[in-house]
């Protein structure tokens, strides 16, 4: 009945690697098989991770940044927002994710919704602080050179929060960066957690420390670009 | 009035949510098991090259193949599907769909069409049947008479099998006389390595006592991926091991055969909804049933050791071992 068995034998062909190479011994860091996976594993991973970040950091700040000016406005407001994002915080995130899941399924939406909630607290703490923090003879200066309250927002209060702003950003950004990661735990496929989970069993070091370093390289690089950002933001403050 | 000089910018936090990150997602990692991943979707049209002008799979409705969660399944998902789709087939694979029970609900629930599956998980997991069949041929005939009875069926299956055996280093054995499992029985003590469940199973010690009759038994529970290490070692003289594990080509371990069959047979046949079987045509079996038919133990071993060992792509080790036999 299994005529088939009987026909010949497979080629074998040569698949490379054989029993001497560097991930056969697990070294370190094998360069020739990081470089070859570069554009198949690693480089879309990076590339994920980035839009989840970017994406959960945007959303995040635009969130915060309408709940601080409502907040700053009506000050009442001030404690139900810090005590709900607080909240929101305080979640483990793999219960958040795992909780998420059987709602919104294993899609970039539920890792985007666990990281936005982590951005709050931090960013709508910072913008309302920063907004706080503008001195009252600016303000009163502004009043007297017939600012309304709109014009007084953006040209006076916003750009003197910008560095308590951007240092809220800094910091929900390098979280978001690493709670991107664990993602890829409960079964979103994507960013530099997928490789690093799938080293974790196979403890094939190569691949976890390419996937690490890549993580904590693009946290630094965020990072930076953001104090630059500020900089730029606010000529003023180099002077000083 | 209500003006709260604050300052800080809550710093203290950020740095000890990432550590706690770190830590929770090793330790579930740990826990987990169905963490493969390897498998990506949708390969391209990248292989309608071969085969020349032979495509009588073209114009034919898609059909949905699923594979389960380890490595020598990725592997088997992509022969199959790269070669059907060298000859017009249009095959969606969804890899990494979890164990057997997850796999078959999702055959059964029609949300895939076909999968690889072994000969004695059919009969034992999903059957539930406990007498144990004579041979290979025996244990086929079972699983598919179980198959057509719900709707699907077997093709040809393949002349590896991948069971449980015992492995042990070529000296040892020598030195001992070990070809078979029964001449363990001529040690005094034999230090055993295998998962904890090893020890309560009929395919472990149980069927060991029972049919060779080994009472000299020293047994060591280990972490599935730690018994080639525990060899090397010297920690266990015999390991628990899949006899199409990368790590048994070359030479480097003996594998000990087994006469009475305690470890049962696990070859594998693809089952595939029979309806789809029809809608397919002859030449979609005949493609299945050819690749099927190359695959013996030693290139399942070496396709395992590419993808387990040298951590190639399952997609890329499948396509190179189709193109040397003119599957592609």
């Amino acid at each position: 009945m299994t005529g088939a068995l009987a026909q010949s034998a497979p080629v074998i062909p040569d698949f490379g690697g054989g029993s001497d190479s560097c991930v056969r011994r697990n070294e370190t860091f094998c360069w020739d098989w990081f470089s070859s996976h570069w554009g198949s594993t690693f480089q879309p991973a990076l590339l994920q991770h980035i839009a989840l970040t970017a994406i959960a950091v945007g959303v995040g700040l635009a969130i915060a940044l309408a709940a601080a000016l409502v907040a700053y406005r009506r000050v009442w407001l001030e404690r139900p927002f810090t005590l709900l994002s607080a909240l929101l915080y305080t979640i483990p995130s793999l219960a958040l994710f795992q909780l998420l899941v059987p709602i919104t399924g294993l899609t970039r939406l539920t890792a985007e919704i666990a990281l936005v909630s982590y951005t709050l607290l931090i960013l709508f703490r910072n913008i309302v602080t920063g907004l706080r923090e503008v001195p009252d003879e600016v303000r009163e200066a502004a009043r007297g050179m017939g600012l309304t309250p709109l014009q007084m927002l953006w040209r006076v209060e916003l750009p003197i929060a910008v560095p308590a702003i951007v240092a809220g950003l800094r910091i929900a950004t390098v979280t978001v960066i690493s709670l991107a990661t664990v993602a890829a735990i409960v079964g979103v496929n994507e960013g530099l957690g997928v490789p690093i989970l799938n080293a974790i069993p196979t403890t094939f070091n190569t691949e976890f420390i390419a996937a690490a370093v890549l993580t904590i390289g693009l946290a630094l690089v965020a990072d930076g670009l953001l104090l630059a950002a500020q900089r730029i933001l606010t000529p003023w403050a180099r002077r000083a | 009035m209500d003006k709260r000089p604050e300052g800080g910018h809550d710093m203290r936090i950020g740095p000890m949510r990432a550590a706690a990150v770190a830590l929770c997602a090793l330790a579930l990692s740990l826990g987990v098991a169905a963490c493969g991943g390897g498998g990506d979707d949708n390969g391209g049209g990248a292989s309608t090259t071969g085969a020349a002008a032979d495509q009588p799979g073209k114009g034919k409705p898609t059909v949905v193949m699923g594979s389960k969660n380890f490595t020598e399944q990725f592997i088997l998902g992509e022969l199959y599907k790269q070669a059907l789709e060298a000859r017009g087939f249009t095959v969606e694979l969804k890899s990494n769909i979890g164990a057997s029970e997850v796999v078959d609900r999702a055959l059964t629930s029609g949300k895939i069409d076909m999968y690889p599956e072994y000969t004695g998980v059919i009969l034992s997991e999903l059957a539930h049947q406990t007498s144990r069949p004579r041979d290979a041929d025996a244990a086929y005939a079972a699983a598919k008479r179980f198959e057509e009875s719900r709707g699907f069926t077997l093709l040809d299956k393949t002349p590896f099998f991948d069971t449980d055996a015992l492995a042990t280093k070529p000296d040892f054995a020598a030195r001992n006389g070990l070809e078979q499992v029964g001449d363990l029985g001529k040690l005094s003590s034999v230090k055993l390595g295998a998962p904890p469940e090893f020890r309560t199973r009929f395919q472990g010690i149980v069927g060991l006592r029972k049919e060779y009759g080994l009472d000299n038994i020293d047994f060591t529970p280990l972490a599935i991926g730690l018994q080639y290490k525990a060899l090397d070692s010297g920690r266990v003289d015999v390991a628990n091991v899949f006899t199409t594990d990368g790590q048994l080509q070359g030479g480097r371990y003996t594998v000990l055969a087994d006469p009475k069959n305690v470890f049962g047979f696990q070859n594998v046949a693809p089952v595939v909804s029979r309806k789809v079987l029809a809608e397919q045509g002859p030449a979609f079996a005949e493609t299945l049933n050819a690749v099927s038919a190359k695959l013996t133990t030693e290139a399942m071993r070496r396709m395992n050791a590419a993808v387990d060992l040298d951590k190639q792509d399952p997609k890329a080790v499948a396509s190179r071992f189709l193109s040397a036999n003119g599957l592609k």
